[in-house]
């Protein structure tokens, strides 16, 4: 999101929002900017033995419904602005899903990949000394996001628990299996979006046997997504991913399917696919851009934000009948308007991708417990929880006559309204 | 898939009690063989029966949905599970491995959502390909498990839902259905297994839940008595669910044709002894051990004093009179109660009989085969309305070769068995291999010790690819070990030709386990029933001294010289065996 100013892209959404709600000026005042913001320094002394200060930020934009929830990214080109948009929007899935959690977000300023896991562990528990009377299993639940993961997390519940003298699992979530992680969180995401799609499917009366998809990115949202919609009969014919040596990314095509399993097999850890070997295995390598010119019934962006804009957006084909967005943001507001013309129908990011953050708060709830859920009952419920918000998003928008993406925000943002007003804030 | 699913039936859409369905299925795959048969008779059904035919009771398919083999495809696949299946490890080890395994993603949705809206018991049923594809009727091979389903939290009642699906997966590999998918030829590999999900009809007394009838109508009759002819059929009913018809316990049988005709008992004495004492219920009370891997996990089996108390015995018990040793109807007089349906038979207080002929007439008709059918009756005591719970339709197997059995035969100095019972029809003359308990040393104490060692042969008979007699005491394949040798097909499924001599003071006319049953016939094994005390009439010279291949401490086998004659007229079900 180089670009553009994503914060400013979230409030002119949510702008647009306020105005069908009719909502009061403080209420939107509130709504439109974040309740708290964390922007702090974190020194940490580098393996060479210098000290290097890096730029820390937690957002809790609302927490009416419950404890904040949101990521923590280690990115170069981190802003405040991103964080905000970031921890804005989390707000918005927590309320679209009716999970009991509010939005936040957080990021650190640095580039993992010039970083030993040393220095970076120091970042972790920097960042969690300057917040510890801050964030908690009952103020504010941070997890995994861009270039952090699970061992991440055990280093700041570590610190956590260090610094309050106590188990606090229930902290932190996106911890590995076995420490407090919650099985089904890797699949969650992934599995969200294609259960969102499945719904879609059948309201409009296409069987997922008779579909076809095309898909943006091969990373873990990415792979689970394929593994479930061929699982229900769907065939994918195109997957794009980027490509680490290269630093471009390319679309692979199969005419009658792609298999994951065989793809899996020559694929690096960054979700990076041989193009060489796929060749070999009757794959044809096209541009990147290529896997959203396919003639599919389906879209499916899994990759990055800003990825559908006013210009790819022509390129979509009249065959292509659903959008659902598996990646935060990978739609612009003119290509919406596109997508809405062709009346194609779209599937938002923060509804169809919440399985995620809905895994999470099953995560948070197990972790509070201590005592854990088998598989079976995580993604049982969590298909439960993503099914009953698609259905009410829907009904919305066939009721009021609205854009998918505009209903879903109305639910979320008058869920928070009315958890704000019920308090007493407004 | 072999059958499509039919247009008939609809998927799944999350609701249950409230749908508008009552047939539903999940998953791409096959229904398999009891799902496709209820699918099939479906609308046979609602077509010949409408409610006024039969007032006062009303007939339908409890509802249900079935999970298609494509997810016992997926589970298998996901979880890795092919190893351990098709291994020879123990059930229970197999059972263990299958639980603690996930069910595919796309399943779970579905049945969280199911089980959000039910608050009562469900049955879990299997419902195999390989029974589809072949016709044959796999009765009582695989797993069934009901579970109460009334706890509070959707949790628990889903965490049990799944179990139990998984336990019937699991089934799907236990020895019992190996051993009998390889005794029909089959290859466990080619098997599916498509599970129904199936509300349990019956109604909630205290901690009891279970239907006031259940029962197994059959409609060819492989042992008519008195009057009754073989295509009259018969009926076997019981109290509670109908595991103690299918697992051969005592019940009451009649033939459709005579309801209020009594089977031969010698005296009331006799009768009250060999009718039904227990019965079987879904418990609905205090949680059980935690123990998944059993299909008897939520079942109790309680002495039918327990239920006197609900008031509901009147339509279905004869009372004891002892002033006059006589039985009088229903529940007006104090004295022992025995179960034998006398007021619905013949007084007609419920219709049963009628809607079970014309069930059985239909389902004849479908299946242009005679047919078994398993049912469950509820009856209202407020309304006094009765609901017929159709549960399941099998074809039988009935041959008709014509074979005529002659006084020579039973005059011929070749005789070695005769009897005036016998199940099959044909005829068969080369088997060599006899195995039977010695009549010198059998106590019916010993029987479960005796059902060991037939196994162990059975299996060396296997593995030389050889069929043989088999000669015994009480019925076989009975799950009460005082009644007979309670072996399960596979532990003698190399038996072409199996002989019972009954024991003294049990009725012949006691039904053997349906299931079992079931198999005998489907296998067109042989089956001669001596009355107690007959086989006193046997050889036994000329068959000890056959040559000896092998002895155990109550079994033995020998082999004879020649092959031995046998010779079954199905239609006058009169047999020998000729040396």
């Amino acid at each position: 999101m180089n670009k553009f100013n994503a914060f400013e892209m979230a409030q002119q959404q949510f702008d647009k929002v306020a105005e069908i709600l009719n909502l009061d000026v403080p209420t939107r005042e509130l709504l439109r900017n974040p309740l708290r913001e964390y922007n702090f320094a974190i020194p940490v002394r580098m393996d060479d033995g210098t000290v290097k200060v890096f730029r820390g930020f937690r957002v809790q934009h609302n927490d009416s419904r419950g404890p904040g929830k949101g990521g923590i990214r280690f990115h170069p080109q981190e802003t405040l602005d991103t964080v905000r948009a970031l921890s804005m929007w989390m707000t918005w899935k927590c309320a679209v899903v009716d999970i009991p959690l509010g939005g936040s977000k957080g990021g650190v300023i640095c580039d993992p990949h010039n970083l030993s896991m040393r220095e970076q562990e120091g970042i972790c528990r920097g960042w969690v000394r300057q917040l510890s009377k801050d964030i908690g299993p009952l103020r504010d639940v941070p997890a995994p996001d861009v270039m952090t993961n699970g061992q991440h997390m055990l280093w700041m519940l570590d610190e956590f628990e260090t610094v309050h003298g106590a188990k606090y699992p229930g902290l932190i979530t996106g911890k590995p299996v076995g420490m407090g992680g919650s099985l089904g969180r890797t699949e969650a995401t992934g599995y969200g979006v294609i259960f969102t799609l499945r719904e879609a499917l059948k309201k409009m009366n296409i069987k997922p046997e008779n579909t076809k998809a095309s898909v943006q990115g091969f990373g873990n949202v990415a792979q689970y997504a394929i593994d479930l919609y061929t699982q229900l009969g769907g065939k994918v014919i195109c997957v794009s991913c980027w490509d680490q040596e290269d630093q471009v990314s390319y679309s692979f095509k199969k005419k009658d399917g792609i298999k994951l399993r065989e793809l899996l097999e020559i694929t690096d850890r960054f979700g990076g696919i041989d193009k060489e070997k796929a060749k070999e295995i009757g794959y044809e390598i096209l541009p990147g851009d290529a896997w959203i010119e396919q003639d599919v019934d389906i879209l499916l962006p899994c990759a990055l934000e800003n990825q559908i804009t006013g210009e790819t957006a022509k390129k979509i084909k009249d065959t292509v009948k659903v959008i659902a967005e598996g990646a935060n943001g990978p739609t612009t507001p003119e290509a919406d308007r596109i997508i809405e013309s062709k009346k194609i129908f779209l599937i938002p990011d923060f509804l169809a991708n919440a399985g995620g953050v809905t895994c999470s708060y099953f995560e948070q709830v197990q972790c509070n417990m201590n005592y854990y859920w088998e598989k079976d009952e995580v993604l049982g419920k969590l298909d439960v929880k993503m099914t009953s918000a698609f259905l009410a998003v829907y009904e919305l928008a066939a009721k009021k006559n609205l854009y998918m993406r505009d209903a879903a925000y109305v639910i979320s943002i008058n869920r928070v309204a009315q958890a704000c007003r019920e308090r007493g804030w407004v | 898939m072999k059958k499509k699913l039919s247009d008939k039936i609809t998927p799944f859409d999350r609701k249950f009690f409230d749908a508008t369905e009552d047939f539903t299925f999940i998953g791409t795959g096959s229904l398999g063989g009891k799902a496709t048969g209820l699918a099939e008779i479906k609308d046979i059904l609602e077509k010949n029966f409408s409610d006024s035919d039969f007032p006062g009771i009303s007939l339908n398919i409890p509802r249900l949905v079935v999970i298609t083999t494509s997810m016992f495809d997926i589970f298998l696949r996901i979880n890795d599970l092919y190893d351990i299946a098709y291994s020879d490890e123990p059930d229970d080890l197999i059972a263990h491995k299958f639980i603690n395994a996930s069910l595919p993603v796309e399943l779970l949705g579905d049945l969280r959502a199911l089980i959000e809206k039910i608050h009562t018991p469900l049955a879990v049923r299997s419902s195999s390909l390989l029974e589809d594809a072949l016709y044959e009727p796999f009765a009582g091979i695989y797993g069934t498990k009901m579970i109460p389903n009334n706890q509070f939290d959707a949790d628990t009642r889903f965490h049990k839902l799944v179990e139990a699906i998984k336990f019937v997966y699991a089934s799907t590999f236990f020895k019992d259905a190996k051993d009998y998918i390889r005794a029909t030829n089959n290859d466990i590999k080619e098997e599916k297994m498509a599970v129904i999900i199936q509300e349990v009809v019956g109604e909630r007394f205290g901690d009891f839940y279970f239907p006031l009838i259940s029962g197994v109508a059959r409609s060819y009759n492989f042992y008519p008595a008195g009057r009754a002819k073989p295509e009259n059929g018969i009926v076997n009913l019981a109290l509670g669910l109908g595991k103690t018809v299918v697992d051969g316990e005592p019940v009451w049988n009649y033939s459709p044709e005579y309801p209020a005709l009594k089977p031969p008992f010698g005296s009331i004495n006799d009768m009250m002894k060999n009718t039904q004492r227990e019965f079987w219920s879904v418990n609905m009370g205090k949680a059980p051990d935690y123990d998944p891997i059993h299909e008897t996990e939520y079942l109790l089996k309680k002495d039918l004093t327990v239920v006197e108390e609900f008031g509901i015995l009147d339509n279905i018990v004869s009372t004891y009179d002892s002033a006059s040793d006589r039985l009088k109807l229903g529940t007006g007089y104090n004295g022992p109660r025995v179960i034998d349906f006398a007021p619905v038979l013949e007084l007609n207080t419920i219709p049963l009989n009628n809607v079970i002929r014309k069930v059985l007439k239909v389902c004849e008709e479908s299946a242009g085969n005679p047919v078994e059918v398993e049912f469950a009756v509820t009856h209202n005591q407020k309304d006094r309305t009765a609901r017929f719970g159709f549960l399941q339709v099998r074809p039988m197997v009935v041959s008709n070769e014509n074979v005529s059995v002659t006084e020579e035969d039973f005059s011929s100095p070749d005789l070695l068995i005769s009897s005036d019972a016998v199940l099959g029809n044909g005829t068969a003359d080369t088997l060599k291999d006899i195995v039977f308990v010695k009549p010198e040393v059998f106590d019916i104490k010993h029987s479960n010790v005796i059902a060991e060692e037939i196994e162990k042969i059975n299996k060396i008979l296997k593995e030389e690819k050889k069929k043989y007699l088999l000669f015994g005491f009480g019925r076989w394949g009975s799950s009460e070990a005082w009644l007979g040798i309670p072996v399960n097909w596979g532990q003698i499924s190399e038996a072409s030709v199996i002989v019972e001599s009954m024991l003294e003071g049990i009725n012949v006319e006691l039904s053997q386990g349906s299931h079992f049953f079931h198999n005998i016939t489907s296998f067109r094994v042989m089956y001669f029933s001596l009355q107690a005390g007959a086989d006193r009439a046997t050889d036994w010279n000329w068959i000890n001294a056959q040559t000896t291949k092998n002895e155990t401490q109550f079994i033995k086998h020998v082999e004879t010289s020649a092959p031995l004659r046998i010779k079954v007229d199905g239609k006058r079900g009169k047999g020998v065996i000729l040396k």
